[in-house]
């Protein structure tokens, strides 16, 4: 079985986006395919109970924040023949929820309190998805939404040692190299 | 509570005199070889743009002078110092180096007592991994700089042999955002710009559409943006952080784009207005782009300026030496209305020494600023260039910008002596006409400079060389051929060296090598200098002067106290030098008549 002999076989039954080939060369065993949110559930049955993809490798996130959308990543494991599939699903930004996998795999129910978390995607259903994960106490924006400013954050949060002085490439030239001349003539 | 809950925090103690359960590393391993570690710094390759800085996204770095490292021009003399309280061992910083001096070795194992050790400049403070042949360097495809610039159309070369139309084309919107969004705004350019224009700020305007702010940040610095938005030499661009990484910012065309974006009204709208009048009078001599700028500058502070102009247009070399494929005259008339704008009487077709006489202006101002320009082309003085056919480049140039036509008509075929930009562009301006005239094009430009040496930009020769311009280097002139009355040509020799071994200028020839290149006319494009007649024999004995050039202080003051000079004719050719002169003047003279002391 090819990946591409999967994919033609699977899209037949589901609405898939087109084959993206990540790893070239050797046997192509990297692959993602684009599927609306609403039939993930069904193409992961199906791809863990009829096509061999037995482990949820990760779920992760992608922020396209010009886009006013998140792409979760749902990255399924075929062990018995070394193949990587990765499922992307695209959701909206605003108001950002998606159906929880915690049934089909719980492991997933800790992919999914790291996104609502870091991300601010919900997973309503999910197992303690209302806890805290690993930022305790936090009270920002989820951090790895492109719009947290991190900098501004790490300014505001932890001080500085005493005795850091900065100096500006522009203006420190201008001191060393013309400090008695004005340029507009004022 | 139970006896076992009151004894056990004792019994804790005995853990005091136990080995630790902990072990040394017992393989003291080395980290993977491409892990992020404490940084390095390749100190001679950074130019201290501070981009790792700006990029940070944990404040950990400050930028700090060095001892031993000079600021110069691009190179802003400091290093990184790196807070590693602060560092989140990311590696933007060394993603983004435009010069690939900053990595990480794969070293991260340090103890030390005081916290502060862990704050230092990475190259500058030893360290033990400051050789560390391993850990984090930038993979190829890590960009996050545009290595390439937005590409700028041109008329192609056979379009444009027969017509006098602009060349270049401009930057529209998208693709001056795109150009503009390569800059890292890091500031190392505006030190080396002659009048220190606000680059990375109007760069940054582009970005954000915001062309009022733009235009007001151009004219804070530079009335003659539309000009030199075009013409600049923009030497700028030879200090840009970006050259490391692939090409230099398109400063120049960057500017000529926020020009072409804006009309004369949204100009003279952000222009500063001039402050209330002072009473006190300047006379300007000359309206080329250092008496225009004083003008401007003056003007704004209140002064009654009146500019003098002997020929029958302002602009000087701009207008009468450059010609206007490169820079059409409406932008010359737009900028010169902008400084008109604030103030400034402009005077043409009145002559110093002949319509009015310097005296008389000394008499009837406060103060007086000569702004001249090189307006007489020097000579050769080989045999046969004393004939009516061997004609100087400026002067050909002038004819051309009045549309008037040469004696004799265009010359069929031409020899031009020089390697400079006026030699290229008179070069190219008697290939425009002979092709108009004849429908093709003679003309030889012998250079003394060989190729590698050549003193016109590498722009200027390739373009005269794809309009037909045949470009011989190392070629000294020796003698124009004159035949039985009439020009026929230019002997040259082989040139071995230009300059003596005490790097004087006393060229050395290859008398074997002589070529003879035929030609009714032969062009000297050799330099030019200052015609200062005006000033009288008197005058010219009263001043102080300094290698033909009138002496002046660092205000551009002479060393008469009512007198001052300005641009090329002090500072050699070149436009927004001569700007940047214009300002440095137009302060002396403001101060100097604020203290009344002009006379």
């Amino acid at each position: 079985m090819t990946m591409r002999e999967l994919y033609d076989r699977t899209k037949a039954l589901f609405p898939l986006g087109e084959l993206i080939e990540q790893r070239s060369g050797g046997n192509n065993d990297l692959v993602f395919v684009t599927v609306p949110a609403a039939h993930l559930r069904a193409t992961i049955l199906h791809l863990r109970d009829k096509e061999g993809f037995s482990h949820l490798v990760l779920l992760t996130a992608v922020d396209w924040l010009e886009e006013g959308q998140f792409q979760l990543t749902y990255l399924l494991n075929n062990r018995q023949q070394a193949y990587d599939l990765g499922l992307r699903v695209m959701i909206s930004r605003d108001s950002a929820t998606m159906e929880s996998i915690h049934d089909v795999w719980p492991t997933a129910a800790t992919y999914q309190r790291e996104l609502r978390e870091m991300f601010g995607i919900d997973f309503p259903g999910s197992p303690r998805i209302e806890e805290e994960f690993i930022l305790e106490g936090w009270n920002d924006i989820p951090p790895y939404r492109r719009d947290f400013d991190t900098l501004k954050y790490a300014q505001e949060k932890f001080s500085e040692r005493p005795g850091r002085k900065t100096h500006d490439p522009e203006t420190h030239m201008r001191q060393q190299l013309y400090p008695d001349m004005s340029p507009t003539g004022k | 509570m139970s006896i076992k809950d009151v004894l056990s925090p004792f019994t804790a103690w005995k853990n005091l005199f136990r080995d630790p359960v902990s072990i040394r590393d017992p393989l003291n391993r080395a980290a993977a070889p491409r892990y992020r570690g404490f940084h390095q710094n390749d100190v001679a390759q950074c130019i201290g743009c501070g981009t790792c800085e700006d990029i940070c996204q944990n404040g950990a770095i400050d930028m700090v002078p060095v001892e031993g490292i000079a600021t110069k021009q691009g190179d802003s003399g400091l290093r990184p110092r790196i807070d590693y309280g602060r560092c989140c061992w990311c590696a933007l910083c060394v993603d983004v180096c435009m010069t690939h001096s900053l990595s990480m070795s794969n070293v991260y194992t340090w103890v030390d007592g005081d916290p502060d050790a862990f704050r230092f400049t990475p190259g500058v403070d030893k360290k033990p991994w400051d050789d560390a042949a391993l850990g984090y360097r930038r993979p190829e495809e890590h960009r996050l700089t545009g290595r390439v610039r937005a590409p700028m159309g041109e008329i192609e070369p056979a379009e444009r042999i027969d017509s006098f139309a602009e060349i270049v084309d401009g930057y529209d919107v998208a693709e001056a955002q795109f150009e503009a969004d390569r800059c890292v705004s890091c500031g190392l350019c505006v030190a080396t710009c002659p009048t220190h224009m606000a680059i990375p700020q109007y760069i940054k305007a582009i970005r954000d559409g915001d062309y009022d702010l733009g235009v007001s940040l151009l004219y804070e610095s530079n009335p003659f943006s539309g000009i030199c938005g075009r013409v600049c030499t923009h030497k700028c661009e030879t200090t840009c952080a970006t050259r490391h990484e692939g090409e230099p910012i398109a400063i120049r065309w960057l500017k000529r784009h926020i020009m072409d974006q804006v009309s004369v009204d949204q100009i003279k709208r952000v222009l500063v207005k001039p402050t209330a009048p002072t009473g006190r009078k300047v006379a300007i001599v000359g309206a080329g782009p250092a008496g225009l700028t004083a003008a401007f500058d003056l003007a704004k502070q209140g002064h009654q300026v009146t500019v003098y102009e002997a020929l029958d247009q302002p602009g000087g070399m701009t207008r009468w030496g450059i010609p206007e494929y490169r820079l059409p005259y409406d932008i010359i008339d737009q900028d010169v209305d902008i400084i008109r704008s604030v103030g400034v009487d402009i005077r043409c077709n009145a002559r110093i020494g002949t319509d009015i006489t310097l005296d008389q202006l000394k008499a009837d101002h406060d103060a007086v600023l000569l702004g001249l320009g090189l307006q007489l082309g020097r000579a050769t003085r080989i045999p046969g260039s004393e004939h009516a056919d061997v004609r100087k480049a400026v002067d050909l140039l002038r004819l051309a910008t009045a549309g008037e036509p040469i004696a004799g008509g265009t010359p069929r075929e031409v020899v031009v002596i020089g390697g400079g930009n006026v030699a290229m562009d008179i070069a190219r301006t008697l290939a425009r006409l002979q092709q108009q005239a004849y429908g093709e094009v003679k003309v030889i430009l012998t250079a003394l400079e060989d190729r590698a040496h050549f003193l016109a930009d590498p722009e200027e020769i390739k373009e005269a060389g794809e309009e037909g311009v045949i470009i011989l280097d190392a070629r000294g002139p020796q003698q124009v051929v004159v035949e039985n009355g009439s020009v026929t040509g230019l002997k040259t020799w082989r040139v071995k060296a230009i300059f003596d071994e005490q790097g004087r200028f006393a060229p050395s020839y290859d008398e074997a090598d002589a070529q003879f290149h035929p030609g009714s006319m032969v062009v000297e494009a050799i330099g030019q200098m200052t015609d200062a007649s005006l000033l009288g024999d008197a005058m010219t004995e009263q001043l102080a002067w300094q290698r033909g050039r009138l002496q002046v202080d660092v205000g551009g003051r002479t060393s008469a106290s009512w007198l001052w000079a300005a641009g090329d004719m002090v500072r050699g050719p070149d436009v927004v030098s001569a700007v940047a002169d214009g300002h440095r003047v137009a302060a002396s003279i403001h101060a100097a008549l604020q203290e009344g002391i002009a006379k």
